[in-house]
């Protein structure tokens, strides 16, 4: 079966004060059809700046796609026309973004937003597009649906406002959603409503889901495969079982033990052992060298690994790691 | 009636909050009636020396308000503060100016937290400054053992805060907590805006500043995960009242509250596997209802999964046993 996006070698840079720097550098993603695939890492990774290159949204300038391809069911997209681009984004993919305030317009009614969505995309009428923005409205779960219809953004909690959101995202039956940090401004009982709703969703429509995060539980929960990134370069990728219960490379190691994760085996001792640390902090861009970008705050690493960035290698779990690679090769001897 | 006691001292505890309540009037626009908003309705609680008090809860729940009534920096309209005995509310400006060495706040967000324009040595110094402590060179040397202390290099001193990143300008928050020594530090979700393997590190070090300095904690946060990790007692707040509140190994092996199952079961967790088919069992509908509009009855019942007609009429006392407090009239057993 073709992947229903492929991303390959996409490299991305910004024109910024410090000269050229390299957003997203080599990134490959695939994606199949009904497959969630979860982008977790820490601020500045780029793991918006790899949703806003598959939606055609970088800023340009002062971005620019630098190399790289990204095919949606074999399509390019990169250096297609603005035209074709519009036409996809919203009714092919849909998105969700962090801030449900920030992306509703604040002056119209929420479900003359939803129709504007189906309008745009589908060939109805006026009537038959508050119809189905009314539908959504219920699939999505927002209460009294015949009376939120004429609601303004303002007029709704941040949880519902996000249920519009999602309403607009799935209004044209998209075959990709792309979720940046959906749930992230969200209470966590209200973030539990919003992931069961995704999941609700994908499963009634077989939409594939990318879902970035910088919260590993969301990632256990939600994903079927995980791609880490840091520095602008996925370091580990695969299935997200293999990357939670045996991480292979030492960032994702890292990332998975500070978490202070509930558990009541632990809260039941008199004293918690310290969280695991990762030292440092991520590297600005511009100042990132010939090597592991994540050389300096690793333990592990070796004189090789300063020198010289490591390929992401390995067919299923692949890992961007010298230490890993070395290990693998000995083991296969 | 006394709250669940942190230690068994015979002394005072260090701080101890009874029936506080804070309430705000809200403007009534031009000819609305008058409209109170009850943001902390009469809470009780104690902090013991060396010990961390959590108090969770979500937006809206009054965790803030009350942490910051507790120290005076929000009046309340009712209750007691008692610190180390002391009634803080029976004193006049001038002698709650002297109890504010005693006192400090961490704040959520490191980039509004620190005036841009001072060097950051002058930050961490200005509470020595307004409360006349030390010699111009005792107050120099000190803040060079709190930058030390908090993991930074006292030649960072002459810097600004823009030049540090979050995880290093909340050390400096850290460190102009420490300044003059104090004995309660109140840290109002300090590690929200970070990223999680700098929540880590900073999380460790308060851990370690506590052991080291003796100082007690009231640990606002919405993470129980963080609090599971920081806390010795934990109190579950919900539309201004403390619905739960017991020590860390019974509030999160045996929760009796619904609403703090809710919480516990909302947080994603990394052994919540999609792979494994996990679905939530006790999903939370809605909001919470706003503090302005409080509903007679238990104010969670609108959302509670476990709630019968009783619930929605009589509101429910606080019930203590063995230092487990519960407002809820069908605790979980």
């Amino acid at each position: 079966m073709s992947p229903l996006l492929d991303v390959r070698d996409l490299r991305v840079e910004f024109a910024t004060r410090h000269g050229t720097v390299t957003a997203l550098d080599g990134v490959s993603l695939r994606l199949e059809p009904g497959e969630t695939l979860g982008v977790v890492g820490e601020s500045g990774c780029g793991k918006s700046i790899t949703a806003l290159a598959i939606m055609g949204l970088i800023p340009m300038p002062p971005g620019r796609i630098a190399g790289g391809s990204i095919r949606l069911d074999g399509e390019e997209l990169i250096g297609a026309p603005e035209r074709r681009l519009r036409q996809l984004r919203g009714r092919d993919i849909g998105m969700i973004f962090q801030e449900p305030m920030t992306s509703l317009n604040p002056v119209f009614r929420v479900g003359d937003q939803i129709a504007e969505a189906i309008l745009l995309h589908q060939d109805v009428s006026r009537d038959e597009a508050r119809t189905r923005a009314l539908e959504l409205l219920r699939t999505v779960g927002v209460p009294d649906p015949g009376q939120r219809i004429d609601a303004y953004p303002h007029e709704l909690s941040g949880g519902l406002r996000q249920r519009v959101m999602i309403a607009i995202a799935i209004s044209c039956q998209p075959r990709l959603l792309i979720a940046d940090e959906p749930t992230t401004a969200l209470d966590v009982t209200v973030q539990a409503q919003i992931f069961d709703l995704i999941r609700d969703i994908q499963d009634r429509l077989g939409v594939a889901v990318i879902l970035i995060t910088h919260d590993m539980g969301a990632i256990a929960e939600m994903a079927d495969r995980v791609a880490v990134m840091y520095a602008g370069r996925v370091v580990e990728e695969g299935p997200a079982d293999a990357i939670l219960d045996s991480p292979a490379h030492p960032y994702t190691r890292g990332l998975i033990g500070c978490i202070p994760a509930i558990d009541p085996a632990l809260a039941a001792l008199d004293r918690l052992p310290p969280l695991a640390e990762i030292p440092g902090v991520v590297p600005p861009l511009h100042l990132l060298g010939q090597g592991c970008a994540f050389a300096d705050r690793c333990i592990e690493a070796v004189d090789i690994c300063r020198k010289v960035a490591p390929p992401l290698t390995g067919r299923g779990h692949a890992v961007a790691c010298h230490l890993h690679a070395a290990a693998a090769a000995s083991e296969e001897s | 009636m006394p709250a669940p006691a942190g230690d068994s001292a015979s002394a005072p505890p260090l701080l101890e909050v009874r029936n506080l309540s804070v309430s705000f009037p809200m403007s009534r626009g031009l000819f609305g009636p008058k409209r109170v908003l009850q943001a902390v309705r009469g809470i009780s609680f104690t902090v013991g020396r060396g010990r961390t008090l959590g108090l969770v809860g979500e937006s809206g729940s009054g965790k803030t308000t009350a942490a910051m009534a507790a120290i005076r920096l929000v009046t309340p309209s009712d209750g007691q503060v008692l610190l180390e005995g002391r009634d803080l509310m029976a004193l006049d400006e001038r002698a709650m100016r002297a109890e504010r060495r005693h006192l400090a706040v961490i704040f959520q967000d490191p980039y509004s937290s620190l005036n841009p324009r001072n060097r950051v040595g002058a930050i961490v110094r200005e509470p020595l400054d307004l409360m006349g402590i030390g010699s111009p060179g005792e107050r120099e040397s000190r803040v060079r053992e709190l930058f030390r202390l908090v993991g930074l290099r006292p030649d960072q001193m002459a810097l600004f805060p823009h030049q540090f990143s979050g995880g290093q300008r909340q050390r400096i928050a850290i460190a102009r907590a420490l300044a003059t020594n104090p004995a309660l530090i109140v840290c109002d979700e300090p590690v929200s805006a970070l990223d999680v393997a700098i929540q880590a590190q900073i999380l460790n070090l308060l851990r370690r500043l506590q052991d080291d300095l003796g100082l007690s904690y009231l640990f606002i946060s919405h993470d129980l995960g963080v609090v599971q990790h920081v806390c010795h007692e934990v109190a579950v707040m919900y539309l201004g009242q403390v619905v739960e509140q017991a020590d860390r190994r019974r509030l999160f092996t045996a929760p009796a509250h619904p609403y703090t199952r809710a919480l516990l079961e909302s947080a994603p967790a990394l052994d919540r596997r999609k792979s494994a088919g996990y679905r939530r069992k006790a999903a939370v509908e809605g909001d919470p209802p706003s503090p302005l509009a409080i509903p007679a009855g238990c104010a969670f019942a609108g959302r509670c999964p476990q709630a019968q007609a009783r619930c929605r009429t009589e509101e429910p006392e606080q019930t203590v046993r063995d230092g487990h407090l519960v407002r809820c009239h069908f605790p979980l057993g």
